[in-house]
């Protein structure tokens, strides 16, 4: 333990935590977390086909990459996830910029909009199938349901939250309605916008696992449900790893795109 | 009616609908004229009806009844020539300095080098020539109200509008902005009217000064600061000191308090 921990308490109340302090923690508890993981199946207190030691599953994952083609299904699942919600932005993102600046489009949409957030996107699964059969086409749609709803609400009501000065400014200064949200209203919201897409975004790796579980022969979530017929425990917890190791990728490149996108909001004073 | 009022408030009443299907009387029948090229103070306790109609003048607000005329026109709806610059800060924050000043010209359909000329001159003429690069949120309070400011000017706005735009400064910034506005007026010949409830700041830049009282607002009284005898003096020190400053200031005073309210 640093010198610091020693001239204060470990546990300090509502003081910040040092920034090795939070390094140290952070590492502490993975590393209590497979010790006990590695622990319990080298001791053989857990049956080893339903819990695969750490290195089984590291051994596993690698190979499933290098020999068996994984690496197909994982980009299946990330064309899934982006064409989806690339799909949702593409309405959400205008529809919901239009909600929050003109009540009367709001009054239009938000009746319809909220009630479908009511619905659980999963319930539209059997008849998503039977629509479109078991290509791509239901894949994209529910992972489309499950984000758009959300994704035009989030957007309206950061829209609803920029400033009516701002706005009455851009009308003094001459500006017609149409300027005052393109020019104004929309490049003041986008920040927002673009931190509501990072949560849809990882709202739309639910969905797409459900889907992929339920009814693919391909993807991530297909690849699960394949081991799980030949009883491979180790590769489900490979899809699992590499589920969670996309969705953090995915969250940092939103978090360095919103830094690169918007310098501005870096205070430097 | 004066031959050169650029302003005429005509008459104007506005009521606001609130809660329960009530209204609320905000302003009740003023007249007043506010001359070309003059300062004009709009002055009262808070409450009493000056940002709304400030907000009428700007077209952001209808009266109810009444009219407010600009070069003879009636108001209708917010334009070009008539800026307004608020309290809170409006500085379009993912916009360079330079690019909040230009704005207004942008959208207006100014050429891109005139843009730029102009910019940099009003820029130049707030004391922010040295951040025209700089974003917003790198600036102090006071300097991003001077960005407000320029961006206003470069428009070419007939009228400059203000609604307590020094307020959420500390004094010593506020008297500084106080003395640039008489600087600008100077150099600029804008006319501008100034929402406040600041004594001080009311003499100091006041060719006329309109004290409302409130609920409903009324006209109370027009004062003409004579001591000042018709100059603009950029030094705020010296209007203190001159004869005829603590009588007005008693005087205003007086009103205030007569309104029940804070005095100054
Ligand atoms: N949009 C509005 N709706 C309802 N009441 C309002 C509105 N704007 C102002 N008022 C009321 O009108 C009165 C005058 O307000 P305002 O013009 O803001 O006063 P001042 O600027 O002098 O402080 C106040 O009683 C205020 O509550
Ligand atoms: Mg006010």
């Amino acid at each position: 333990m640093s010198s610091d921990t020693r001239s204060k308490p470990f546990f300090r109340l509502r003081q910040p935590a040092g920034r090795k302090q939070r390094l140290f923690s952070a590492l502490g508890i993975w590393a209590i977390f497979f010790g006990v993981w590695v622990f319990a199946s080298s001791t053989g207190m857990v049956n080893e086909l339903l819990v695969p030691a750490p290195q089984k599953v590291f051994a596993s994952t690698y190979d499933l990459f290098a020999a068996r083609g994984f690496a197909g299904d994982v980009l299946i699942s990330i064309s899934r996830v982006l064409g989806a919600f690339a799909m949702a932005c593409l309405v959400a993102v205008p529809l919901g910029v239009m909600m929050g600046s003109f009540p009367a489009v709001e009054a239009i949409f938000a009746p319809f909009v909220s009630a479908w957030r009511y619905l659980p996107a999963p319930s539209f699964i059997p008849i998503l199938l039977m629509w479109f059969g078991t290509g791509e086409a239901p894949k994209l749609a529910l992972l489309f349901i499950g984000v758009i709803f959300f994704l035009i609400t989030l957007v309206m009501d950061h829209t609803k939250n920029v400033r009516e000065e701002l706005v009455e400014t851009a009308l003094t200064l001459g500006a017609r309605r149409s300027t005052v949200v393109m020019k104004v209203i929309f490049p003041a919201v986008l920040p927002d916008i673009v931190i509501a897409m990072r949560q849809m975004l990882a709202m739309a790796w639910t969905y797409l696992v459900i889907a992929e579980i339920v009814a693919s022969t391909t993807g991530i979530g297909a690849m699960m449900m394949r081991a799980r017929r030949f009883l491979k425990t180790d590769e489900i917890l490979s899809g699992i790893i590499v589920i969670g190791a996309l969705g953090l990728l995915f969250d940092l490149a939103f978090a360095a795109l919103h830094r690169w996108m918007f310098p501005y909001l870096r205070k430097t004073r | 009616m004066t031959a050169d009022s650029i302003l005429e408030i005509r008459n104007v009443s506005k009521s606001f609908d609130i809660a329960g299907g009530k209204k609320l009387l905000a302003v009740d029948d003023i007249s007043f004229d506010v001359e070309r090229n003059s300062i004009c103070v709009l002055l009262g306790p808070s409450g009493c009806g000056k940002s709304t109609v400030l907000r009428m003048m700007a077209g952001l607000e209808t009266p109810t009844s009444g009219a407010v005329m600009i070069g003879g026109h009636a108001v209708d709806g917010p334009g070009q020539d008539r800026g307004m610059v608020f309290q809170a800060y409006t500085s379009f924050d993912w916009l360079s300095v330079q690019k909040n000043v230009e704005f207004g010209m942008k959208i207006n359909g100014v050429p891109a080098a005139e843009r730029r000329e102009r910019a940099a001159h009003f820029t130049e003429l707030v004391g922010l020539g040295k951040f025209s690069e700089a974003y917003p949120s790198q600036l102090s309070g006071g300097m991003r109200q001077r960005v407000a400011i320029a961006r206003t000017l470069a428009n070419g706005p007939e009228v400059l509008l203000m609604d307590e735009p020094f307020g959420a400064l500390d004094a010593e910034t506020r008297w500084l902005m106080q003395e640039l506005m008489i600087d600008v007026a100077e150099k600029t010949n804008t006319t501008m009217v100034v929402v406040t409830h600041d004594l001080e700041e009311a003499i100091f830049l006041a060719d006329k000064i309109v004290f409302l009282s409130s609920h409903p607002g009324r006209l109370k009284e027009e004062i003409v600061p004579d001591f000042k005898q018709g100059r603009r003096i950029g030094d705020k020190e010296h209007v203190v000191k001159l004869d005829g400053y603590g009588n007005l200031e008693a005087h205003l005073m007086r009103l205030m308090r007569e309104e029940g309210r804070h005095a100054a």
